[in-house]
Formats: structure tokens, sequence, C-alpha cells
């Protein structure tokens, strides 16, 4: 689906935006990361106020099948239907070359071996990073104007349909559109406004401190063990917006498209408008 | 096994998490771990011990309290008192204050006991909630009236774990002060027992459990915790967890 270029260079993207969009990505990248590593010192999520599990909705972990019990077993339990997921999750490698009862693999923690107490470093650290990042990029997209041509707007919405046709190539052309398309505009603004800021926020929920502060924010996600469902939910969100993202950029210029996140400057493609 | 299974665990058998493993841990061992850990101060500042921890009802409490860190202390001080049902118990309250206590547990008792029925939030993610009884940490202080130069409240515990290591923690004047920070003698009705921290043991609703020091004999008020332990404030904090455990 390579766009035929218009040859127009646009300048895109503002230097905050820019830099706090790498700043954000690489603040996911190891929040997500120091995340599985704190999850695995738990590795299972409650849907209650307290540790609960008559309301487990997922749990990982191994099992020692009695017919060979030198060869354990990785499980997923989600809403107790069992998957086996032996050397992916449950029974992984432990970050130091041997298998071991582990929810998430050593390769995809941060550090890699087992320690809460130093994914609790990165993850509380580059939660500051992810939150003050996003409020550059919000406050800077909002004074530059730019944040205007990425929100979806009421008038968007009967666009969105003829947007998806026109990828699963059911439409010859796409909706007219602005610098981005409905579909896009949808994305970030849920990303931007709904998963981000409820990510942070359930973070936050999981906190005795916060709790104590502004108890409101730990009971509107259902408490405690129930905003760690929350929060898993989202990052899991957050990362199926993050494939599609890696999809459409490759799908549409990959060049151009990342030399536009770099330099600013994007080259129009014959669909491509500018503006709201 | 599936093509994507299949996949992450060849990646795994190449010794490529091994590789990655070792960078990653380079990065939070190097020198960027000073700014890492810079976040907790900043964490202490925005969230501090401010507010109050929610209180349940008798219909929430666990009966069965999952036991959180080291379990029953074999240290034979500790099984002697224990044996003795604790009549030789005396908790010290000394360091830089004016009038240094010794509380037997009856003494402790006699003071006015708050009960409060909190979470428990365990820093590995889990949650429980229990009815605790016990006496203001305040009240014990004001007791013993704090020096102006005391910053730290410091609490050994009974017990070390199979390197040797004591167990102790610390709070600051702040938030021993918290309305519901308190020296629990009791859980669920019933005098504590040695896996949660028997006979005396501090709770502290508003930070996650591992502050909440079991086995407690003795609160010393001091200036410094530097040099106590690895200088960290806490058995657990020498093991690279938060002092500030808010969050």
């Amino acid at each position: 689906m390579e766009p035929s270029l218009t040859g127009k260079r646009v300048y895109r993207h503002s230097i905050a935006a820019r830099l706090t969009h790498w700043l954000w990505a690489l603040a996911m990248l190891v929040l997500v990361m120091s995340g599985l590593q704190i999850f695995n010192a738990a590795p299972y999520l409650d849907a209650s106020d307290k540790s609960n599990p008559a309301k487990r909705v997922l749990a990982i972990g191994a099992r020692e099948p009695a017919a060979d019990p030198q060869h354990p077993v990785g499980i997923v339990l989600l809403f107790g239907h069992p998957f086996t997921t032996t050397g992916l999750l449950g029974y992984t490698d432990d970050g130091a070359g041997a298998k071991t009862e582990r929810a998430f693999p050593g390769w995809a923690t941060l550090p890699g071996e087992q320690d809460l107490a130093d994914g609790r470093r990165w993850h509380l650290f580059f939660g500051w990073i992810l939150t003050l990042s996003i409020v550059v990029y919000i406050v800077a997209g909002a004074i530059r104007k730019d944040l205007r041509e990425l929100i979806l707007r009421p008038s968007d919405v009967p666009k969105l349909l003829p947007m998806q046709l026109y990828y699963f190539r059911l439409r010859k052309e796409p909706p007219p559109h602005g610098t981005y398309n409905p579909l896009q505009k949808a994305a970030y603004t849920v990303v931007l406004f709904v998963f981000i800021p409820l990510i942070i926020l359930t973070g936050l929920a999981l906190s005795p401190g916060v709790d104590a502060l502004a108890g409101p924010i730990t009971a509107v996600f259902g408490g405690r063990q129930f905003a760690r469902l929350w929060h898993f939910t989202l990052m899991t969100l957050l990362i199926g917006y993050f494939l599609t993202h890696m999809a459409l950029v490759f799908a549409t210029g990959a060049w151009n498209n990342i030399r536009s996140m770099i330099t600013g400057w994007y080259v129009l493609g014959e669909h491509d408008g500018v503006g709201p | 096994m599936n093509r994507r299974l299949f996949v992450a665990s060849s990646l795994g058998a190449l010794g490529l998490s091994g590789c990655t493993s070792r960078f990653k841990d380079s990065l939070t061992q190097g020198p960027f771990r000073s700014v890492l850990t810079s976040a907790e101060k900043l964490n202490g500042v925005v969230i501090g011990t401010r507010g109050m921890a929610r209180l349940y009802t008798d219909a929430d409490i666990d009966r069965n309290f999952r036991v959180n860190g080291l379990d029953t202390p074999s240290d034979t001080t500790y099984t002697g008192l224990q044996k003795d049902d604790w009549r030789g118990y005396r908790l010290v309250v000394d360091g830089l204050v004016d009038h240094p206590q010794r509380y037997s547990l009856a003494a402790l008792r006699a003071l006015p006991l708050q009960t409060q029925i909190t979470r428990h939030d365990c820093v590995e993610g889990w949650s429980v909630i229990g009815k605790w009884r016990g006496v203001r940490l305040a009240d014990v202080l004001s007791l013993a009236a704090p020096k102006p130069s005391a910053r730290y409240v410091v609490f050994s515990c009974f017990d070390q774990d199979q390197q040797g290591t004591h167990y102790y923690e610390s709070l600051s004047l702040g938030e021993a002060a918290h309305p519901q920070t308190v020296l629990a003698l009791d859980l669920n009705d019933a005098p504590l027992d040695p896996r949660h921290g028997a006979p005396v043991r501090l709770r502290i609703p508003t930070q996650l459990g591992y502050k909440s020091a079991k086995w407690v004999y003795r609160i010393e008020l001091a200036k410094s915790f530097a040099a106590i332990g690895n200088g960290n404030g806490g058995y657990w904090e020498d093991q690279g967890y938060e002092w500030f455990a808010g969050i």
C-alpha cells in the first residue's frame, strides 16, 4: 500500500512533538518490561479489592505433570481455562539461561533475572518520564495547534467506516481528510486521552500512599487489586496499539514516516491532506 | 506447541535471553542506577504520608491473614521469651529522647488502644485485610519526648536471615506521627502470632507491607540511619527496595 507521493514536503512534527514521541516510546518499552518483572512477583490478577482466588481472572504458573514430574509445564489460567504455554509463560527462562517457574520470561523483563526491587526502580522512574513527556507533548501540541489535527471530531465519525473499508481494499478511495485520516485520529485520541491517562491513574491506584491521599482514585477502579487488573489490561491494549502503529508505519511508507518523526519533514502522498 | 511459542523458546535456547539480560543488568547496576533511584525522593515528596488509609468493615476481614516477609524467628532470645509467654519481654524506647522508656506487654496494653481494619498491601502485588489493635506510635513517642535533633525512628527486630543479617526498619518522625501508624499487639481479635510479628509489630497502612516491621523490641530515635545495617534504613531497603514505600 505504498502511496504515490506528490513530492510536496510539509513540516509535520514540531521539535517538542518529535522529542517527546521518542521519549514516551522509550518509557513505554521500559514500563512494559519492568511491569512484567513486577507482575512476576504475584503472577495473578483478581477482580476484587484485595487478593481473592475466587475472583481470579488471570494466573500464570507452572505445573509438574504426574506422569512426568521432571518436565514442568507452563500454564496460563484465563477465567479458569488452562492453556499450555511452556517456554513462553509460566515455565520459562530465568534470565540466566536456565528454565524455571516464572510467569514472564527473562528476555521480556527488566532486569532479566527475577528482581522485584530493581524492577520497581525502573518502573517508578520511567512512570515519571511517561507522565511528564505526555504532558509536554499535549501542551506543546495545544500551543502549536498541532493537536487539532489529530483529535477526532464529530464530523470525522461518519468517515470511520469508509476509511476502514478502504484499508480492507473494499473501497477505492479513502474519504477526504486532513493531516491524519479518521481512523488515525480515533486511535491517537483514544491512546493520548484515554489509555495513557488511565494507565497512569491505575498505576497510582496500586499505591497505599495515593489511596490514603486520594482514595477515590483507587475506589473508582474497584480497589487496589482490581486496579492491578485494569493496569495490566491497559498495557495489553497499548501493546495492541503499538503493533497496529508499527504495521501502518511500515505499510504506508516506512522511511517517509520515520524520517518525519526525526526531521519533522513529511512528503505528502496522493491521499494526504493537511489540516484538521 | 504453536509457532510463536516455538520461536520464543528457540530464542531462549540460543542464549539470546542471557545476552539481553546481561545488557539489561549492566544498565540497572551501572552509574544510571542513581538516576533511577532519584524517583524515590520525588515520590516521597509528591505522595508522602498524608490522608488516611481506607477503613474496612468486619465483613471484609481475611481470617487467614497471609504472612509477609520473613517467617517465624529462630533466634534463641526470641524463642525463649515466647516460651515464657513474653513475661520477660520489654519494648525499649531510647536514643535521642528525654525520657527513655521500657514497656512490658501489660504496660503497652494499658495505653489507649486503637483498632483499625485496614488493607495490607504487599510490595509483591497481593493484598489482605485485617483487624489490628495496638498503641499509636505517636503516643509512645510523645511519652519518651524526642529531642529536637531526632529525625528518624529506627525499629530493631528479633531475628536475622540465613546470612546473619539483622532485621530492622525505620520511619521519619512525620510517618511515625501519622494517626494510623500503630504498634500492633493483636490481629483479628487475637494476640499476634509469631509469623505475624508477635509480640509487637509496627503497622503503617499508608505504606507497603515491608515497612510494617515484625518482632520489634527496640525503638530508637536517631539523627540518621546511615550507620545501621547497610545504611539504607531497613532490611528490605538494604536489598534495594525503596525507603519511601508509599507507592
